[in-house]
């Protein structure tokens, strides 16, 4: 009865799981490599548009506003949003970035915070379209 | 099975699955994995039933109707693409999947999983006009493996339960 159903675990399930895996591999390959250690940047996104870029060796604390108010701190060389009233608080969760190729992402007020390397230089990836 | 038991058997499935989403919310996985759109899915369980139980239209209507009501009572506009994409990529994909002849339930769960996180991205991406969002898919894809396996085994139990009980059988 169990085995037309196919209900119970089979090892061709394995083929799910190993083609997962190599994908997220893959993706990781593609867009993860390019993280560097050199100096960095963070560019400012709303709205898919370049709204500020910020230098990370300098300490600051400012508030983008939108839907939602999302409060950045630059400390240390690191970047977070530490302060956010948007649902969720996804991105205040998302902690501490500071290398190339990072990004912290506040879908609600459709901000992205990309760390990029100081000399302007892309990582990861040869091109950006959209 | 009757027209009316159908329609009140998708009724109740639409509300069960949006008694688990809500449910889930409670569960903070986010602090394990602080990622934006890291859940375990439950309401995958009500997909996967309806699936195998009612057949590929009955699961399309219930889920675009759990989609709609769940953003209704919050979420909004933003909220319904994410759930509408990611689920619809999510249920053809299983609706394909579980022709395959290898796999079982929990390979369905699994690829239903994977194209989830896949319709989110890509709703992310295109939202924020930024093709870095995919940076964030090999975790989703990841953590999409565990809690698809979880979702598996539980619809995998409660299946074989239920044709046990003996009210229901699998159609085909």
């Amino acid at each position: 009865m169990d085995k037309p159903l196919r209900l119970r675990f089979r090892p061709g399930d394995l083929v799910a799981v190993s083609a997962i895996a190599l994908l997220a591999s893959a993706v990781a390959l593609i867009f993860l490599t390019g993280s560097g250690t050199g100096p960095a940047e963070a560019e400012i996104r709303q709205n898919g548009e370049l709204i500020d870029t910020i230098p990370l060796d300098r300490d600051t604390e400012f508030v983008i506003s939108g839907d939602y108010e999302n409060t950045v701190t630059v400390k240390d060389g690191e970047i977070a949003i530490t302060v956010s009233d948007c649902p969720g608080e996804d991105c205040v969760h998302s902690g501490w970035r500071s290398s190339a190729g990072q990004s912290i992402v506040c879908l609600p007020n459709l901000v992205e915070i990309r760390i990029v390397p100081a000399d302007g230089g892309e990582t990861g990836v040869d091109g950006v379209t959209g | 099975m009757g027209n009316s038991k159908k329609l009140a058997l998708q009724a109740i499935l639409v509300a069960a699955a949006l008694a688990l989403s809500y449910l889930e919310r409670f569960i903070p996985l986010q602090l394990l994995i602080p990622l934006p759109g890291v859940k375990l899915g439950l309401a995958n369980i009500v997909s996967l039933f309806a699936l195998y139980f009612l057949g590929w239209r009955s699961a399309f209507i219930i889920l675009i109707l759990r989609c709609t009501l769940g953003s209704v009572f919050g979420g909004g506009v933003t909220a319904l693409m994410f759930s509408l994409t990611g689920g619809l990529l999510s249920m053809s994909v299983m609706a394909l999947a579980r022709h395959i002849p290898f796999f079982s339930v929990y390979g369905v769960s699994l690829c239903g999983a994977a194209a989830h996180n896949i319709g989110q991205i890509l709703v992310a991406a295109l939202t924020l006009s930024s093709v870095y969002i995919f940076a964030y898919l090999p975790f989703l894809l990841l953590v999409g493996l565990v809690t698809g396996m979880l979702t598996g085994a539980v619809a995998s139990a409660c299946f074989r339960a239920l044709i046990a009980s003996g009210q229901w059988s699998l159609p085909q």
